[in-house]
């Protein structure tokens, strides 16, 4: 349904995004995963047409936008990772004011206001200004703001940043039944992988500009098939001993972390009894321990070498 | 386009301490001001006043014999010689001079007595009296040979002042005014060649030509302020536009596939219906409160009401062509500052700040070239004589400073994809 095909962006001298190949299937949920500066708001706003590619396309239904954006507006749907609403009118006066402006049609545009706010669950809140919503419910208005014109592709980016539990669960809740009821083509990113693992078929992990790895949840994890993560909990800990450990064979990956030790490491049947032997050459005792499957974190540090939130 | 008027005015209806600023303050600063200068431009204070004597050398039945005998000298026709002693008739300089100072409008703050010379002068001397002025012997025959023979005159106006001072000076003006309007006054009778009534003669210290009203400090005001806040309001609007900016809302809206000129429109549209507002009920209350309309004509007002409006449409080009720029400029303090700093200085050329005839010819001139300026100059002068057809080159230029800043605009604005 929507793809970019070698899609880059030069600002000055610098690529930020380079030679991107996506797609999106409609009715499918993709996720967008990268640390800050990866290029996902860049890509975003080149899909959005908002932005104009140095070189590369965009295709919707097979047809390039790049020259004529204005058929892909009518169709997606974007969340802007700001809270893109005027802050002096009430809810429904956001709501109305973009259903207006996305032509959808008078007769219609009522029951379109409280469907939506319906959705977002702050049809009780609708009079209120937007000023004196709490961040949380102003991010839904945010996505309600973006679902006026019934869009066939919504894009979130980064739509639960900084909000309470309560309002994430509303928000991963109508993404989910927007996808699944209604068939809307979802392009999400977050820093939240368990978000991402939890609403989307497929992933896109970007690193300085590029896609790195992509597919199912199954075939990311897959790249760690051979890996092995092991959580150790020693009788103390120093600098000395993650050392040590990081020189063990096949060890790639060490940190300190709350629980303990976190070790990542070629699958190897020896390994356990290995940081076992170095603990006690050290005088240290192996406390505790947990052998733990991959998770896409694991992916995702394994490729970018950092975590989502660096 | 309504979509985004009503979007515009509700954000702008909705933020009160704007609404406050906009409304209230340029009235409460036109009263203020004309509390504080009022006097300045009519002689409303009582801090002038001049005790002055008159004291009178000249014999004027002697003055118009020689004068007769001089006329009887020339070589001009009989009819040409009666004619020009009929005119000297009416003409009597030293009893035109009594009238003026008589004027009950001037009593208020120069009392005129008729003394001797030397006594007059040594009341200067001791400072009992401001001054004195000499009515010289041969004051009627020099003056009705200047004016009516073009001759070289001697015989001037004396006066005598113990020491120099804003009032003294004040009373050299207005003797000075006097005889240039005496001399105006009849070259305009010599020139249309009809007899010449009485002379229209300066009063209270201000000159006063036939048809025009003098304008008040509080008329000044009342446009000088109302014209500077409405291009304030311009400011004030395109100040939401970096809200937009900043919070990504512009952003939102050019992907609705929106026109960017229903955009413009909607900026330009509602700081038209503000600024208008604001200026109505700016003159409203400047009314109610200076009472500066009273006994106007409909035809008076109207003029006024059209002005206005063409000054607002004009306002609104401002808005049009700040929106893009604002948009444009990726600091938003930056966009600010600039206009901040457009309006202040087009407040200082055009005059609302402070009158400007005193500075150079060039700069008055600039200044009529801006919408504020040129507004407040036709407003002031529809205030001394309603001349309708005086209002249209004004409301074309204000109307055209609005399409040329809508065509900046709309050019300045920035494309989807470049954002």
């Amino acid at each position: 349904m929507l793809e970019t095909i070698n899609l880059s962006k030069n600002f000055k001298d610098k690529k930020v995004v380079d030679g991107i190949d996506m797609y999106l299937e409609q009715g499918e949920s993709v996720g967008l995963l990268g640390p800050n500066g990866a290029g996902k708001s860049t890509t975003i706003s080149m899909i959005s047409s908002l932005l104009k590619p140095t070189s590369g396309d965009i295709k919707l239904g097979g047809k390039s936008i790049v020259r004529n954006p204005s058929e892909i507006r009518d169709v997606i749907g974007v969340v802007p990772q700001e809270i893109a609403l005027y802050e002096e009118l009430s809810a429904y006066e956001n709501l109305k004011f973009f259903g207006e402006i996305y032509k959808v049609k008078k007769g219609v545009l009522e029951n379109r206001i409280q469907e939506v706010l319906e959705m977002v669950g702050l049809k009780e809140r609708q009079k209120e200004l937007i000023k004196t919503f709490s961040g949380g419910m102003k991010r839904r208005i945010n996505i309600a703001a973006a679902l006026m014109h019934k869009p066939q592709v919504l894009i979130l980016d980064e739509p639960t940043v900084g909000i309470d539990p309560q309002s994430r669960n509303r928000i991963l809740e109508t993404v989910r039944e927007l996808n699944e009821s209604h068939g809307t083509t979802v392009l999400y990113t977050s820093h939240y992988m368990e978000e991402v693992e939890q609403l989307c078929n497929r992933v896109y992990i970007m690193d300085h500009g590029k896609v790195i790895a992509s597919g199912s949840k199954t075939e990311l994890l897959s790249i760690l098939s051979s890996e092995l993560t092991v959580q150790v909990q020693l009788s103390e800990t120093s600098d000395h001993i993650i050392d040590t450990i990081r020189l063990l064979d096949h060890v790639r990956h060490v940190e300190e972390t709350n629980e303990g030790i976190r070790i990542i490491s070629k699958r190897d049947a020896n390994i356990l009894s290995a940081i076992v032997l170095a603990a006690e050459k050290e005088g240290i005792q192996v406390t505790h321990y947990q052998m733990e499957t991959p998770s896409l974190e694991d992916v995702f540090l394994h490729l970018t070498g950092k975590t989502l939130r660096d | 386009m309504l979509s985004f008027l009503k979007k515009d005015l509700l954000v702008f209806w909705r933020d009160r301490k704007e609404i406050l600023v906009a409304l209230l303050l340029p009235i409460v600063l036109i009263v203020v001001l004309n509390f504080a200068f009022s006097g300045f431009l009519n002689g409303e204070t009582d801090s002038i006043h001049l005790n002055v004597a008159l004291v009178q050398d000249d014999n004027e039945s002697l003055g118009f014999e020689k004068f007769e005998e001089r006329v009887h000298d020339l070589d001009i026709s009989t009819s040409d010689k009666e004619s020009i002693l009929k005119k000297a008739q009416l003409l009597s300089p030293t009893e035109l001079l009594n009238t003026f100072f008589s004027d009950p409008e001037l009593e208020e703050f120069i009392s005129i007595q008729k003394l001797e010379a030397q006594e007059a002068t040594n009341l200067v001397e001791k400072g009992d009296l401001d001054a004195l002025i000499n009515i010289p012997e041969g004051f009627t025959y020099s003056v009705l040979s200047s004016m009516l023979l073009d001759e070289t005159t001697d015989k001037e106006l004396i006066i005598e002042i113990k020491e120099e001072s804003t009032e003294a000076g004040a009373l050299q003006s207005m003797v000075s005014n006097y005889l240039n309007t005496l001399n105006f006054q009849f070259a305009l009778g010599q020139v249309s060649g009809t007899a010449m009534s009485e002379p229209n003669l300066p009063q209270g210290g201000r000159e006063v030509i036939d048809g025009v009203d003098p304008y008040t400090m509080a008329d000044y005001f009342t446009f000088a302020i109302g014209t500077l806040f409405a291009l304030f309001t311009a400011s004030t609007l395109t100040a939401k536009t970096v809200t937009e900016k900043r919070e990504r809302v512009f952003h939102r809206i050019m992907l609705t596939n929106s026109k960017p000129f229903d955009f413009l429109m909607g900026k330009v549209i509602s700081t038209f219906g503000l600024t208008w507002i604001q200026l109505i009920i700016t003159l409203v209350a400047t009314h109610l409160l200076l009472d500066i309309f009273s006994g106007e004509t409909s035809e008076y007002l109207l003029g006024i009401f059209i002005v206005i409006t063409a000054f607002s449409i004009a306002v609104a080009g401002l808005a049009a062509l700040f929106t893009p720029i604002t948009l444009r400029l990726n600091d938003p303090d930056l966009s600010n500052g600039i206009f901040m700093i457009v309006i202040m200085v087009m407040g200082v050329i055009g005059g609302n700040f402070f009158p400007i005839d005193f500075l150079p010819e060039w700069i008055k001139k600039v200044g009529e070239w801006t919408p504020n300026g040129l507004t407040q100059t036709t407003l002031l002068k529809w205030v001394q004589y309603s001349s309708p057809t005086d209002l249209l080159v004004p409301i074309i230029l204000l109307v055209s400073f609005f399409m040329i800043c809508l065509f900046i605009g709309l050019f300045l604005f920035p494309k989807r994809g470049r954002m």
